[in-house]
């Protein structure tokens, strides 16, 4: 792995964003995250102006995905990107506040890596972006410097 | 057709029945009447025309006689002897009779007073002659019958006849008359009575006609008003489904957008408690260096709890306690909105019917209790139960939440007893569950099946929920619930739900 990890956070609440950032700093993860507010910005970014998602081959991304978009679902992005045959093996962890099981199922059916309730106990909701650090930290990404 | 008007009619009919009842009675009484009136009137006649023949056979008799007794005044002839002697004896029976035809009438009594002893006299002389002539003496038989005396005498008897036939014609004419008009009255009844019966039976056919006539007016009314509601109640209930999808909807996306900024005033609530253990720490590091040196290095008390005095204690204070407030009330609301998220979700959940062995299904949840049961000192009867088909799982919650809840809310002190029975009318099977518990206050009945809402003593926690989707579950299986309760009682809870439950009845009950 040459190149750090870039965290794309996909979450159209700036409280929750700052949150989850603030957390994982906490946590001890410094790779670069890149805030999207909207479904449609990320979606450009992640597949590009043609579409394919060409030019993040071979870059390490790792999605997190709010599924209350104003403008999308993030199920929509959840599966294009699985689809996608450049972005496939990127690791989606999604996190929202439905704890719909339907929900849940639907998302690991679709290749989700992790989901997370954000729940309102900011303890647990600590311990799970925690539990996110140590997650990057199984798949080794370096520290960003 | 309104009920005044049947009313009206009915007694109309009673009333025509009545009438035809009493028409009839008439008749035959006055037939009867009448008839045997005629047939006394004819028999009157009978014994007129009877009396006249017997007055000119008394007459014949006489003639006979006479004729004979000059025949054997003439020829001596013992022949014309007989036959007088044959006429003699016919004649006194003859008269006898007619005596007793003209009895009832005193005219014809005095005539024939008259006349008896004159058709004596008349045989008597008739027979002198005869034993005269017998006897050889002819020229005195012939001077007796020349004297003429027996003609005036035979004479009178021709003229009293003659005067009784007059009277005998006279009755006859009369009774004739009188049986004639008993007849015709006879006749003229039964005509009239028959066509008032025919009437009466006319107007009550005509009755009967408009009477149905008007009935089946009614019923295609009320069929048409069927239909039409129906149609009306379809088109409801298709509204009404239509605007519980809509509220369900809007009560999972209000429920699950509050969560989101929920989330946020959580977060930044312990970034605060955190920042704030940061500002009371250098508060507490910033008053020592002003009074004196520090008693230990700052960054050795990291975990420690900053030692403040006098007002800078009072503000930590204020401030944890407002933290704390903020966070009751987050976690509060957070409760109240998963439990909202719930109910819709149950909302939504399509519903399986399966044949459920009721008493099997609540003594599996009696099992799952047992412990709070024993601790509350609480036993739970089972009486036989109907077997339903419906959705097990929302059955499940039904029971389940209110077992807890009859275990939750015993008397202090006094040994529980929970009572489930069950029995089935109408294609309903009806459920009650009864404990010996503290009751709810009839004023409270209606209360405790809505949301967030409690009653009584609030010693016990609880998010006012279980009967609220008690009563939601209920209603969707097409069924209904009640409570009957009072204070210091205990209280049943008394479900009613269909035995058959499946998507269709759902839907023609809703």
């Amino acid at each position: 792995m040459s190149k750090p990890v870039t965290i794309i956070m996909i979450e159209d609440d700036e409280g929750h964003a700052r949150l989850i950032e603030r957390n994982i700093r906490r946590s001890g993860v410094n790779n670069e995250i890149m805030p999207f507010t909207n479904g449609t910005d990320a979606v450009n970014y992640l597949f590009g102006s043609d579409g394919t998602g060409l030019n993040h081959k071979g870059e390490a991304l790792l999605i997190l995905l709010d599924l209350n978009l104003p403008d999308m679902t993030g199920i929509d992005i959840l599966r294009r990107v699985k689809e996608n045959k450049y972005l496939k093996s990127t690791p989606v962890v999604v996190l929202t506040t439905t704890d719909d099981s339907q929900e849940i199922k639907r998302c690991y059916e679709l290749g989700c890596n992790v989901y997370i309730t954000k729940p309102v106990n900011y303890e647990s909701f600590a311990n799970a972006i925690r539990q996110l650090g140590l997650f990057f930290s199984v798949i080794q990404v370096p520290p960003a410097t | 057709v309104t009920p005044d008007a049947t009313r009206r009619g009915a007694i109309g009919q009673i009333l025509l029945l009545a009438a035809g009842l009493v028409v009839l009675t008439v008749i035959s009484a006055g037939s009867v009447y009448l008839v045997n009136r005629a047939r006394e009137d004819a028999r009157w006649v009978v014994r007129t025309v009877e009396s006249e023949n017997q007055i000119s056979f008394t007459q014949l008799q006489l003639r006979r006689a006479e004729s004979a007794q000059r025949g054997f005044v003439l020829t001596l002839q013992p022949n014309f002897q007989t036959d007088f002697e044959e006429a003699a004896s016919q004649l006194a029976p003859a008269l006898t009779r007619l005596s007793e035809l003209t009895s009832d009438n005193p005219a014809q009594k005095r005539v024939l007073d008259q006349m008896i002893p004159l058709s004596h006299q008349r045989i008597e002389e008739f027979r002198k002659t005869i034993e005269l002539a017998r006897t050889q003496r002819l020229n005195d038989a012939a001077q007796i019958v020349r004297e003429d005396v027996g003609r005036a005498a035979m004479n009178h008897i021709y003229d009293l006849a003659g005067e009784m036939r007059a009277e005998e014609d006279r009755l006859f004419v009369l009774r004739t008359t009188n049986a004639d008009r008993s007849q015709t009255l006879a006749a003229s009844m039964t005509g009239i009575g028959s066509g008032f019966v025919v009437v009466l039976a006319g107007i009550s056919i005509f009755l009967v006609r408009r009477w149905s006539r008007a009935r089946d007016e009614a019923e295609a009314l009320l069929r048409d008003n069927n239909l039409n509601l129906e149609a009306t109640i379809d088109e409801r209930t298709a509204d009404l489904r239509e605007a519980n999808d809509e509220i369900q909807r809007f009560a999972y996306i209000v429920s699950h957008d509050l969560r989101s900024p929920l989330v946020n005033i959580m977060g930044f609530t312990s970034e605060l408690e955190e920042l704030r253990g940061d500002i009371f720490k250098r508060i507490a590091a910033l008053a020592r260096a002003e009074t004196s040196a520090p008693l230990v290095p700052d960054n050795a008390t990291d975990s420690a709890e900053p030692v403040l005095e006098g007002t800078d204690k009072q503000l930590s204070e204020d401030f944890t306690e407002a933290l704390g407030f903020i966070k009751s009330s987050i976690a509060k609301m957070d409760r109240l909105i998963t439990a909202i998220l719930n109910l819709t979700r149950e909302g939504r959940r399509e519903f399986q019917p399966v044949r459920i062995e009721t008493r099997e299904l609540i003594e599996g949840i009696v099992a799952t209790v047992a412990h709070q049961a024993a601790e509350a000192e609480a036993q739970i009867r089972i009486e036989p139960l109907p077997n339903i088909v419906s959705d097990r799982l929302a059955l499940e919650q039904i029971f389940s939440n209110l077992i807890d809840n009859a275990l939750k809310y015993l008397k202090r002190g006094v040994p529980g007893d929970i009572l489930i029975r069950g029995r089935t009318k109408l294609g309903f099977a009806i459920f009650d569950i009864t404990d010996n518990g503290r009751g709810i206050d009839p004023k409270d009945h209606q209360r405790i099946f809505d949301l967030f809402r409690r009653a009584g003593t609030q010693d016990k926690p609880g998010q006012g929920i279980g009967l609220a989707h008690v009563r939601a579950l209920v209603r969707r299986l097409g069924g209904t619930m009640s409570v009957a309760s009072e204070l210091h009682t205990g209280s049943t809870f008394t479900i009613t739900l269909p035995i058959n439950w499946s998507f269709s009845n759902r839907n023609k009950a809703s």
